[in-house]
């Protein structure tokens, strides 16, 4: 496993009002592994993802992307860099197609208004991409179907696909795992599995204990906006602070 | 005479800022445009066109009032009540709009388009006084003072009053009111009755200052006050006064130095710099505007 | 006259249509009154001032609404919903009050001298519109406009440059405001700054609602309904905007998306796709 990292974040820090979401939290994901983030709610999981990716803008601190300053860049400057994220409270387009959803990710197709317009003839081959990721998130099946009739977990693999389509190098995945039961839970392991050979690295966001010690390579624990433990999942979920953090919460 | 153009600034001030709060009060509570707001202005005038050859002044201000709060009503009930949600604001400012439309049409139908002149005013309204070398209307006065204690009385209101908390709660969260107790349509329509009931008033002071009433003129009036609204801040009522007297007494001094014709031009060009520039509004002192940029 | 009444169709179809074109990216504009004067003064300047014909001064003239349209569209399109409304209500507004004041261009009293607008010209800008807005239906750009549309920070996210997509709906909605101005200005030979007024941007935002917002064919229905039933349905004349609010009212209780409100489908749909593998 390489030890360079794809993402560098530095002492960065977001506040609302007299919230400070994140404080001053310091993360490097590195090339080849799945970062596991955990900590109780408000801890500033989804928080330290909406920033990374133009969400939300950092008030202060460093993100450095492959060779990228993050910090300030637009939405889709971002997107375009090659970072993919999935949504805590899914936001898929409802009123498009399981199969239009990922094809609108297909940066080369759909980003440049004037091939859009007049792009039939990459058509063929951008379905053909399409399906592929359908087909590896097993939703081939449901290709046609409207996106807004879509059961919980499928939806959570439709965004994992449409996060896919735009060949990011970093995948950001917002508990993918919530609401699912046992079954879905394990074969979401296996899509994510698949998942990670298509991109460089991963960043995890999980309540499962189960998911993220299966997946992770390294585990990241954060509470109050900064990191309180890093290492080996055994090793974090055993840490003192980690344990108190989650204690003042039903788990 | 730059004294007396400055009153009569202020005096226009006075009517915009009422019917700008009434705007934005429904903007803090329900978070919706209600496009019916200018028509209603309107028709206060016409209630006085109706009232005053029977009733005293004072009498057809208290009709026009009643007649605004009731029409404000039945705009809460047709255009607002089914459209619950952020989603829905758009769908409830076109029906609004709808709405005016009705609301305009049927004030053609029966009065006609062109502007009909009130019965004179006689007795101590209609005469002037003298101070400083200028000439000041009594009816100005009285409309000054008329608008800031309805202003006043707003105040007191929402800030000391059981129903005013109840309207302060539920423009912090509907969600939370409903759960605390709170009867939130009762509330949406006490909101309506009084921004209606403003508006109407202040359409009623506009025809009394410019002796006839017309629909054109309310309605242009009362969009400028969207404007006002929208430069003072969005949901923020003392913005809305500061914008409401600031533009009046702008556009009194453009007129005494000859650039009256660009008066409305100055107006509009101010709200959209404001959108672009501070979505919060000028004189804001909240958060509104900032959900709203990407 | 009945060829009166189809070439004011066609017109209001057309605007109908400039507002459709900006709502497919989301923003719901109220200027379209704007940009058709702008339309209707600048071509009529091309023809009637300088000479051009009239298929030069339409290009030029749609081509100056579509840069005044991305200059003030270029801030005011990250605003949204009321905020837009507000904004582009206010553009209404001060086009108006400055074509007023423009006396080279006629002021308050007007301006005239352009002719040989006719309804075959406008039945042929509708029939050419009408088909680029269907190429553009079936195209992929259409479901970027929704992905745009419906949630346009994912759509960002996704690398799609929402900005660059909203200016060239609103632009191109404003071209063609534009070229019903130029049609609507040489057929009248003369016009003023109050006949685009806000009312005008209202009632066009209107036919749209009333029509159906999600496809091309709810303007034209829309249109066609408000401008040609009343010419046949003496009620109808006399209570227009009454009836035209009542209908609104109670469209928007209960299909609040207009009559048509289906939403085209588009070549990405499964016409014509092949599976790329095997089995599932």
């Amino acid at each position: 496993m390489s030890s360079s990292a794809i993402l560098t974040i530095a002492n960065l820090s977001k506040h609302f009002g007299g919230i400070h979401a994140l404080n001053g939290i310091d993360l490097q994901i590195h090339e080849g592994e799945i970062l596991g983030l955990i900590g109780p709610n408000g801890a500033g999981k989804t928080a330290l993802i909406n920033t990374i990716t133009g969400f939300y803008r950092a008030d202060s601190g460093q993100v450095d992307f492959m060779g990228h300053n993050l910090v300030g860049r637009s939405l889709h400057d971002i997107g375009r860099l090659g970072i993919g994220r999935t949504f805590q409270n899914i936001r898929l387009f409802k009123r498009m197609t399981v199969l239009e959803n990922v094809m609108v990710a297909n940066k080369t197709y759909a980003a440049h208004p004037w091939s859009a317009f007049w792009g039939f003839g990459q058509r063929r081959k951008a379905v053909d991409e399409a399906m592929h990721w359908l087909h590896t998130m097993h939703l081939s099946h449901q290709a046609d179907v409207s996106a807004q009739s879509l059961s919980y977990g499928e939806a959570r693999r439709l965004e994992i696909a449409r996060a896919l389509a735009g060949y990011p190098a970093l995948l950001l995945l917002d508990e993918p795992a919530a609401g699912m039961n046992e079954g879905e839970t394990e074969a979401l392991i296996q899509d994510i599995h698949t998942a990670r050979s298509q991109v460089k690295a991963m960043l995890l966001i999980e309540h499962d204990m189960g998911l993220i010690r299966s997946l992770s390579d390294r585990v990241v624990a954060m509470d109050y906006g900064r990191k309180i433990a890093e290492g080996s999942a055994s090793l974090v979920l055993a840490h003192p602070e980690v344990k108190k953090a989650y204690l003042g919460e039903d788990e | 005479m730059l004294a007396g153009q400055i009153v009569n600034g202020l005096v226009s001030g006075a009517m915009y800022a009422l019917v700008a709060i009434g705007f934005t009060l429904i903007i803090g509570v329900l978070d919706k445009l209600n496009f019916n707001h200018p028509e209603v202005f309107m028709f206060g005038g016409y209630v006085g066109l109706v009232a005053l050859p029977h009733m005293p002044v004072a009498g057809a201000f208290a009709l026009a009032f009643v007649v605004g709060g009731l029409l404000g009503v039945l705009t809460e009930w047709m255009a607002f009540r089914r459209f619950v949600g952020s989603d829905a604001r758009t769908t409830a400012a076109l029906s609004s709009l709808a709405l005016g439309l009705i609301l305009t049409d049927l004030v053609h139908k029966v009065w006609g388009t062109e502007p009909l002149r009130l019965p004179p005013l006689t007795g101590w309204l209609s005469e002037s006084f003298g101070l400083l070398g200028v000439n000041f209307l009594n009816l100005q006065m009285v409309l000054l003072a008329i608008t800031f204690a309805l202003m006043w009385a707003l105040h007191h209101v929402i800030a000391h009053t059981r129903m005013g908390r109840q309207i302060r709660a539920v423009s912090e969260s509907s969600a939370h009111a409903s759960l605390l107790g709170v009867h939130v349509l009762r509330v949406n329509q006490a909101v309506f009755f009084i921004s209606s009931g403003l508006a109407s008033i202040a359409g009623l002071m506009l025809a009394l200052r410019a002796d006839t009433v017309s629909p054109d003129l309310g309605l242009t009036f009362g969009l400028k006050a969207l404007a006002v609204m929208a430069i003072g801040g969005m949901g923020d009522m003392r913005g809305a006064v500061l914008a409401g007297l600031g533009i009046g007494v702008l556009e009194a001094l453009m007129f005494h130095f000859g650039w009256g014709r660009l008066g409305e031009l100055t107006v509009w060009a101010a709200m959209i710099a404001t959108l672009l520039l501070k979505p919060a509004g000028l004189f804001a002192s909240g958060h509104h505007g900032q959900e709203q940029r990407v | 006259m009945i060829s009166d009444h189809l070439f004011f169709t066609c017109i209001n179809i057309l605007l109908a249509w400039s507002v459709y074109v900006s709502l497919l990216t989301g923003s719901l504009s109220f200027a379209q009154g704007a940009f058709m004067a702008v339309g209707c003064y600048a071509s009529g300047y091309f023809t009637a001032k300088m000479g051009l014909p009239m298929l030069h001064a339409t290009g030029l003239a749609a081509l100056i609404a579509a840069l005044i349209a991305a200059l003030v569209g270029y801030p005011a399109l990250r605003l949204r919903g009321i905020y837009l409304i507000l904004a582009t209500l206010g553009l209404t507004f001060c086009i108006r009050v400055l074509l007023e004041n423009i006396d080279f261009l006629g002021g308050i009293g007007g301006f005239g001298g352009m002719k040989g607008g006719d309804l075959p010209k406008a039945a042929v800008a509708v029939v050419l519109i009408g088909v680029a807005l269907w190429v553009l239906s079936i195209s992929p750009l259409q479901r970027v406009f929704d992905a745009v549309r419906e949630d346009d920070r994912v759509a960002a996210a996704l690398g799609i440059n929402v900005t660059a997509i909203r200016l060239i709906g609103f632009s191109a909605g404003a071209a063609i405001a534009a070229v019903a101005g130029m049609l609507y200005g040489h057929y009248m030979s003369f016009v003023r700054p109050e006949n685009f007024d806000v009312t005008l941007s209202i009632y066009v935002v209107l036919y749209l609602v009333l029509g159906g917002v999600n496809n091309l064919y709810g303007a034209i229905l829309g249109a066609a309904i408000m401008t040609l039933l009343p010419e046949y349905i003496r009620f109808l004349a006399d209570w227009r905007p009454t009836v035209f609010g009542a209908a609104i009212l109670v469209l928007l209780l209960f299909r609040p998306d207009g009559l048509l409100s289906f939403r085209p489908r588009t070549a990405l749909s499964k016409h014509g796709r092949t599976l790329s593998a095997p089995g599932v």
